[in-house]
């Protein structure tokens, strides 16, 4: 047996722990000079985190990260790059307001003399960087005018201008078109090449049979395995990716399927296009597809959070289309936003006030609130939803995640809408504060709610939806009922791979 | 000491920086005038018509925005009122109008960040700039003097033993309160303030809600810019100028007294009454008043400080 090189960039059983959580376990990798190495997992796998720490962005808790073999300590993005390792987000960070070549050399010892701005020498130093990935692009024009995939190049071009060994790139291809795809991946092969090693993460199962020699898969923070890409196929990969799926206690289903409570006809907005959906009283539709799908925006048209550019939306019989989001929880609309923090609740304020919010109207009286009544109702509301708290008069700020949670549930539950939107309600959240929200929702049902839930767990909606409605790239590409559905033949559509 | 203890005490340290203010004046002030009943009440009506400004900058500042405009506007409408006044027009009238010109100029303001989309430190530099041309045009540049004496009174009578413009201070102050922590809008503007982005996605007009933050500031300016005017007898077309700054100034004093790090009228008073004390000791210490001006940027940078520092430790 020939003798196996020493990897460029290896980790020895790295974990990561954020406080009692552990979010990477034990894993184990090499990555090969001159390979394309695909990391594939589901959300919340441990991809980022595991890339986070190869970059220097983060520490291990655990564990080591081994260089040509030797053992070292990355305490920041400076020392990864200066070890020859360098990360680029999936949302670049550039300065979108300086040229190519500034961009090129933000932040490094500049080419010419010390101290001063030469700008001949920066571009020839830039158009060299640029040359070695075959690109030519105009150096001065501000990089926000650049196209999705020129941006991309110079922030290649940026990484090679600090001689990276190591190309970390997360979702390259997220904003870019199939040509502009192609295009990225003639430069990433011409850099393999040359001997670069690329560590690609992507949810494109095509993408990275495309390009990538080596697959690992993790799953839970764990690494699954790690198999030459010959030696395996989409199937085997989106098993390993959702391993034997956890017995989780979903309530009983039942089944009394109510009236056409919303109806949504040929919606389109920034990447919807024309979808025409119902959300019947008394059934939970949930709502799959991969990030950029358009599954939330779906969401935020129906609560009105963005306005829709074409097609209608109507709750029982009222075209709601053009209303303002306060009109609209008028008319029976509850919308728990996919942010909790940014988009849901008010954090320096108390639960009490957080859950009046969404009814300040019916809480006073001729403009002045009734203090006792709404102590009363948020008292109510925060002990049905077993929010655990000192006090409602608490902030929400000193709450944990799930229940924050409950307490957006709350400000909309006070308000007993007809339709309630839930986007990834249980991002998050503990286990056992996730069953408490799955029991509500099943209840929801029962109560003769409309529920239309994203969530990005399918078992989740395998387990609380009676249809399912998968999106690709904006479209609706079919509504599965939940009961005959897998969680492969879920994935196989949001991938838009024709099931097998 | 406990970090939680510590906080506490550095969250209630603008209120024992107030009380120290208080005691030190008193024990250096050799001629026992400091703590008298007439000269607290000059520091009363010293600080009255800042008081008026700073309450309504309160409201603004809670939605998180800045009104730059306040002085200027107040001087403006001071001139107005005097222009007016000498001219021959009623004093009902002078001021109902010079109320519908603070509006006026505070809806300008809101229509300006609220539905144009500017920040409000740029529409308001714009708006301030801008009032200040105006109040000299109104007044040619010079000080409006020949007030009728009825007019006067509001600056210059006493309710008993209280100065008027203590009255109106404490009137218009008690309405901010109110309206701030017991009203359907006064809880919105904390919302805006706090997210606006979860207050529009509870069913909250946040554009207009902010809109009516710069009325209430437009109103709030104007009427201190009357009292004002009937305090020195005159209107000078920068009489206001100053309050700008000083009204920011003690608001954020007074943020340093809230556990959310949010602007509250309680606080806002003491920050008022900080600067108050702080002007009028140094005064009876006969301390030049360019080192009173150096003084007082010096507290504010303390308190302010000290308050920072406790909430990044927590």
């Amino acid at each position: 047996m020939p003798t196996r090189p020493t990897p460029v960039l290896a980790t020895r059983g790295i974990s990561k722990d954020y406080g009692p959580n552990r979010v990477v376990s034990d894993v184990s990798l090499e990555f090969h000079r001159g390979t394309i190495h695909a990391l594939l997992g589901e959300n919340g796998a441990g991809k980022s985190t595991l890339m986070g720490i190869l970059a220097g962005v983060r520490q291990p808790t655990e564990g080591d990260v081994l260089l040509d073999g030797q053992p070292v300590q990355l305490r920041s993005v400076a020392q990864g790059q200066a070890a020859g390792v360098v990360a680029l987000p999936q949302e670049l960070v550039l300065v979108g307001t300086l040229g190519a070549a500034e961009n090129i050399f933000l932040g490094m010892r500049r080419p010419g003399r010390r101290g001063l701005a030469n700008r001949r020498a920066l571009a020839r130093a830039a158009a060299e960087q640029l040359d070695r990935l075959g690109v030519e692009l105009d150096l001065e024009r501000p990089v926000a005018e650049l196209s999705a995939v020129q941006q991309t190049m110079v922030a290649l071009a940026r990484a090679l201008a600090r001689d990276a060994r190591v190309l970390v790139l997360d979702e390259p291809t997220a904003a870019l078109t199939d040509t502009e795809t192609e295009r990225l991946f003639g430069v990433l092969r011409r850099l393999r090449s040359e001997g670069t090693t690329i560590i690609y993460v992507s949810h494109r199962l095509d993408e990275v049979f495309a390009l990538a020699d080596v697959a690992t898969v993790m799953r839970n923070g764990r690494h699954v395995w790690t198999r030459p890409i010959g030696e395996t196929d989409d199937d085997d990969v989106v098993r390993a990716m959702i391993g034997r799926s956890p017995e989780q206690a979903f309530p009983e289903r039942s089944a009394t399927p109510g009236e056409c409570v919303l109806r949504v006809a040929d919606l389109a907005g920034h990447t919807l296009k024309g979808i025409s959906l119902e959300a019947r009283s008394g059934r939970v539709l949930g709502i799959a597809g991969l990030a950029g799908s358009g599954r939330s925006e779906l969401l935020r048209l129906v609560a009105g959070a963005e306005r829709a550019r074409a097609g209608t939306i109507e709750v029982r019989g009222r075209d709601v289309t053009r209303a303002p989001v306060g009109r609209r929880m008028a008319a029976g609309i509850g919308y728990v936003p996919e942010e909790r923090r940014s988009q849901a609740l008010v954090m320096n304020a108390t639960i009490t006030s957080n859950i009046a919010l969404g009814s300040l109207r019916e809480l006073s009286r001729a403009g002045v609130m009734d203090s006792g009544r709404e102590l009363r109702r948020s008292r109510e509301l925060a002990q049905q939803l077993r929010v655990s708290a000192t006090s409602v008069k608490q902030d929400v700020a000193e709450l944990s995640g799930g229940n924050q949670q409950k307490v957006v549930l709350a400000k909309y539950l006070a308000r007993n809408p007809e339709v309630l939107l839930l986007d990834e309600p249980t991002r998050g959240i503990d286990v056992g504060t996730k069953a408490e929200i799955y029991q509500l929702v099943r209840g929801l049902g029962e109560r003769g709610v409309a529920v239309v839930m994203v969530s990005s767990e399918i078992p989740e909606l395998l387990g609380l939806a009676d249809e399912i409605a998968v999106l690709h790239e904006g479209r609706l590409i079919d509504v599965v009922p939940a009961a005959s559905a897998t969680e492969e033949s879920i994935l196989h559509l949001c991938y838009r791979k024709p099931d097998r | 000491m406990s970090t939680r203890t510590t906080s506490r005490l550095a969250s209630y340290g603008t209120l024992i920086g107030l009380l120290l203010l208080v005691v030190l004046f008193a024990a250096l002030d050799s001629r026992g005038i400091f703590l008298t009943t007439g000269n607290l009440t000059n520091v009363l009506e010293q600080i009255a018509v800042l008081a008026m400004v700073a309450a309504v900058q309160t409201v603004v500042m809670v939605v998180g925005d800045f009104d730059l405009s306040v002085g200027s506007l107040a001087s403006l409408v001071g001139v107005i009122t005097a222009q007016l006044l000498v001219g021959g027009t009623s004093l009902p009238v002078t001021i109902l109008l010079a109320l519908l010109v603070g509006l006026a100029a505070g809806a300008l303001n809101g229509v300006l960040v609220s539905y144009l989309g500017l920040s409000a430190f740029i529409a308001t530099l714009a708006t301030m700039t801008s009032f200040t041309g105006l109040a000299l045009l109104v007044s040619n540049g010079a000080t409006v003097f020949g007030l009728p004496e009825g007019f006067v009174a509001i600056g210059q009578s006493r309710l008993g033993p209280v100065p008027m413009p203590v009255v109106i201070a404490v009137v218009l102050t008690l309405l901010v309160w109110f309206v701030l922590s017991r009203t359907v809008l006064g809880r919105e503007w904390y919302a805006v303030g706090g997210n606006s982005e979860a207050a529009r996605l509870s069913g909250v007009n946040t554009r207009f809600v902010r809109f009516t933050a710069f009325l209430a500031s437009g109103f709030g300016s104007a009427l201190a810019g009357v009292v004002l005017t009937a305090r020195l007898a005159s209107g000078h077309p920068n009489a206001g100028d100053p309050m700008m700054l000083m009204s920011i100034a003690a608001v954020f004093l007074g943020v340093t007294l809230s556990r959310a790090g949010q602007p509250l009228v309680g606080g806002t008073v003491i920050g008022l009454l900080i600067v108050g004390v702080l002007n009028n000791g140094l005064n009876l210490l006969q301390v030049n008043s360019y080192v009173q001006q150096v003084l007082t940027g010096v507290i504010i940078v303390a308190a302010v400080s000290l308050s920072q520092f406790s909430r990044a430790r927590r």
